[in-house]
């Protein structure tokens, strides 16, 4: 009876061993032994060489340096890295892949693969491209800064929650949804190194794995409020010398069923932040002949926005999906993006700013 | 071996044995009061001429109550009747000497009355106890102060001014063949279910032991799981919360020569119940609580869950705290776990050394404690800063549990859950949880599930549980108690 008693919780304790799925021979993840790396910045190498940078150590207040290699895999750069390095550098706390942007426009999904296999490495990193040289940069910023790697890390975590508006920000997890996911492109980060200075650019747009555009200042502004986190905080629009802010929108696409045109509806609520012009804001009338010109201003620049997508053939907005109706049958995304480079479009913004003056009609 | 067994039954049997039943003379007392320098045998003789020998042990009586009521009265008694004579409201003819023998050690006193030949019993123990106090171990700011003592006609007086009433039931047995301690088993008839009293009474029965000191030695005997580090009796000597167990349906047993009362059925979630819970008000006593369920859970895993993030998890870490972990444990010679390790005994042997310490001492020790760890340790570089401060946050929780023999479980359960997770990381806490969690389910209490009402489930009692309720909204006793009456207020007639 005994016997069979240590049988059963034996046969329980090595059943709750081998359920999860736990290897048996585990890693020595112990804290003091490894290194855990915060970033991997990726550059073209020479003779079709990946370059491979970090900075060591990545936590610890020593003195840090870059350790940079020219590989021909990404993985052969992590074990190189370990031979260079007195601590093993671990991947499990990597939170920032920094890709540059020649590189990215060859194709990058051979990487993405080789990360998403990588159960070390979590969903959360974030993807960045680099414009200019990034090894430069972190090598002289470092011996300034002592935990450059953090802030910037710090950095792209408060951009990416909700309402920070600003920057586009957008993990791995998010990257990889959107490249294999029909009617949808992915988009990244843009930051221009110059120098010493690290400057948010703008979006890149991918059609498929590879960046084929960069949009900038109010065009970039614009993708934020229609897609990304449909908040903005400022927009500066200086042909019309106004800042509006504090913008909220809540967009609604209509896809007309012979897929031929697309209407966006645009409700912007928000208010005006600064004015330099020649009009009388206080005046009623005045006012709201500058809320028409921002309103024209905006539809412009966003049909803009849209026929640049259409010619890419890209589709980061996911305006594809408003295809799908529960009980058809899906269209294929060839036929899509067949359609989508035709298109007409239409753009209605409707703004909703709150008064925080008096007016007054005959001021 | 087979032999062995032998005599080991036939020395049972010899145990077993009725003694002879002797007639009681002041010889065979002589006899038996033998090199016994306490005992007192004098003669007095009456104004009647009459003769009388008192036996006691002055040990054990109250002398003055003695010569006020025995001596004095007996001597100048006129006529022969003494037994008329004595100022005491309790007066036994006996005549066993077996009984006389242990009437004598409880302190009452033989008188002889030669010319009658009959022998007479007194009882007049010497009430030396310690005056009522507060408790040193469950002290609440509001509320009764008043404490258990180690005599047990005060303990149930302090009982019986809480609930007067006749239905409050005291049974009183002896346990111990050396110490003869006099246990008393206490419920409310009409009240407490039945099966729980005529449990305890077959337990109390089963008692076959010498030594008998403290209510937690009777309980190890009543217990169903004596391997378990979990108390399956509450010990309190607070008589409020005695008073309150009753009144829900519980029963008490009092144990002579200790303050602290035995109360069964208990389930694991009464360990985490304080008299103040009822003072409070109710949102208050419900945080409050919860708060100790959450100090109870931190004490127990804080510590492993940084052995097993530190030694496996890395990755689970946030960022910032990676910092400073990375940084601070950067240049120790010792691994988490074994940082640990000599962290937590160290700190036991502390603890331990304080409690056995004298409080002018203890306070030393504190301060020598508080220096050695705090400081000496991390600037030593035995362990590092985080793991000072998650040992102190650690330690703090696990006073925050009522029960001290519940704090002491902690700290085992603590212990096991660090090795665990230095061997299993955070995969080995969640096994250890599992046990622990299977092994509640299965103990008892009284043969009442300890779990409950969780296990099995008792909705209506959740209101008393995590949090406290309104008072007013409690209108009848636990469920999983299984009272014989159910409403605690009396129905309108």
């Amino acid at each position: 009876m005994r016997r069979k008693k240590i049988l059963l919780v034996w046969g329980i304790f090595v059943s709750l061993v081998m359920i999860p799925g736990c290897a048996p021979f585990v890693e020595n993840n112990t804290i003091e032994d490894i290194a855990p790396v915060t970033f991997w910045s990726i550059s073209k190498g020479e003779k079709r060489k990946i370059k491979m940078s970090t900075l060591v150590p990545p936590l610890v207040n020593e003195p840090k340096s870059l350790l940079t290699l020219e590989v021909d895999l990404l993985k052969q750069g992590g074990k190189d890295f370990n031979l260079r390095y007195y601590r093993e550098l671990k991947v499990g706390q990597l939170r920032m892949f920094l890709i540059h942007e020649e590189l990215a426009k060859q194709g990058i999904i051979q990487l993405i693969n080789t990360l998403l296999t990588d159960y070390d490495i979590s969903q959360r990193m974030y993807l960045v491209i680099v414009k200019g040289n990034f090894d430069e940069y972190i090598n002289r910023q470092a011996k300034k800064q002592e935990n450059l790697d953090y802030y910037l890390y710090r950095m792209l975590k408060h951009y990416e929650r909700k309402k920070q508006g600003e920057m586009t920000i957008v993990n791995l997890h998010e990257y990889k949804n959107k490249l294999f996911s029909p009617f949808s492109d992915p988009v990244l980060p843009v930051f221009k190194v110059a120098k010493d200075n690290f400057t948010y650019e703008g979006t890149a747009f991918f059609s498929n794995d590879k960046l084929i555009e960069t949009v900038k200042n109010t065009e970039d502004q614009i993708f934020q409020l229609l897609d990304n986190d449909h908040y903005l905080k400022f927009f500066p629009i200086p042909k019309l010398d106004v800042v509006i802010g504090h913008l909220r929108s809540r967009v609604n696409v209509d896809l007309d069923k012979n897929l031929s045109l697309v209407t966006i509806n645009v409700k912007l609520n928000g208010r005006i932040e600064e004015y330099q012009g020649n009009k009388n804001i206080l005046n009623g009338n005045e006012l709201m002949q500058l809320h028409k010109e921002i309103e024209t201003e905006l539809e412009m620049k966003t049909t803009d926005l849209i026929k640049k997508m259409q010619e890419l053939k890209v589709d980061p907005l996911q305006i594809g999906t408003h295809t799908l109706s529960p009980f058809s049958k899906p269209i294929s995304e060839k036929v899509w993006l067949a359609a989508w480079g035709k298109m007409n479009i239409k753009v209605n913004y409707q703004l909703y700013f709150e008064a925080l003056q008096n007016t007054k009609n005959n001021y | 071996m087979f032999w062995k067994k032998g005599k080991r039954i036939a020395n049972d049997s010899s145990d077993t044995q009725q003694p002879v039943q002797r007639k009681i003379s002041l010889d065979s007392l002589k006899q038996v009061l033998d090199n016994m320098d306490d005992v007192e045998i004098i003669e007095r003789t009456t104004l009647n001429d009459q003769k009388v020998v008192l036996i006691y042990l002055r040990t054990l009586i109250d002398q003055d109550r003695l010569n006020e009521s025995i001596i004095e009265p007996v001597i100048q008694c006129p006529h022969a009747m003494i037994y008329e004579s004595i100022a005491t409201p309790k007066v036994m003819k006996i005549h066993l000497l077996e009984e006389a023998q242990k009437l004598l050690l409880t302190g009452a006193v033989l008188l002889n009355d030669c010319i009658q030949e009959q022998w007479l019993v007194i009882p007049l123990p010497n009430e030396l106890s310690r005056g009522i106090e507060t408790s040193e171990t469950e002290t609440i700011l509001y509320g009764a102060k008043d404490s258990f003592t180690e005599q047990l006609e005060p303990n149930i007086t302090l009982i019986r001014r809480r609930l007067p009433i006749t239905e409050l039931k005291t049974e009183k047995y002896k346990v111990g063949s050396l110490s003869e301690t006099t246990i008393v088993l206490m419920y409310i008839d009409g009240l407490t279910n039945p099966e729980y009293i005529s449990i305890a009474r077959k337990k109390i029965s089963e008692i076959n032991f010498d030594l008998f000191f403290d209510s937690s030695q009777v309980a190890a005997f009543m217990e169903e799981h004596h391997h378990s580090i979990f108390p399956q009796f509450q010990q309190t000597d607070r008589p409020d919360v005695c008073a309150y167990s009753l009144g829900l349906g519980k029963l008490t047993i009092l144990v002579e020569n200790t303050p602290f009362v035995l109360i069964a059925p208990i389930t694991f979630f009464h360990l985490f119940q304080s008299p103040e819970d009822y003072i409070n008000r109710w949102p208050v006593a419900s945080f409050l609580r919860i708060i100790r369920y959450l100090s109870f859970f931190l004490s127990v895993t804080l510590i492993p869950l940084y052995v097993a993030l530190t030694t496996h998890h890395y990755q689970m870490i946030p960022l910032q705290i990676l910092f400073v972990i990375v940084e601070s444990r950067s240049k120790l010679p010792f691994t988490p776990f074994w940082e640990a390790i000599l962290m937590l005994t160290i700190l036991e042997i502390i603890k331990e050394a304080s409690l056995r310490m004298p409080t002018k001492s203890s306070q030393t020790l504190g301060v020598i404690g508080g220096i050695v760890i705090g400081q000496a340790a991390v600037q030593a570089g035995f362990a590092s800063k985080v793991l000072i401060v998650l040992v102190c946050i650690s330690t703090i929780s696990s006073f925050l549990v009522p029960n001290y023999l519940m704090t002491k479980a902690n700290t085992l359960i603590q212990f096991c859950f660090l090795l665990l997770s230095s061997f299993f990381g955070v995969f080995g806490i969640a096994m250890g949880a599992v046990a622990i969690l299977a092994h509640l389910n299965g103990l008892t209490s009284l043969k009442q599930p300890y779990f409950s009402p969780i296990a099995p489930f008792y909705w209506k009692d959740w209101i008393d549980l995590f949090i406290r309720g309104p008072l007013i909204n409690m209108k009848s006793r636990p469920d999983h108690l299984h009272p014989l009456q159910k409403w605690r207020y009396k129905r309108r007639m």
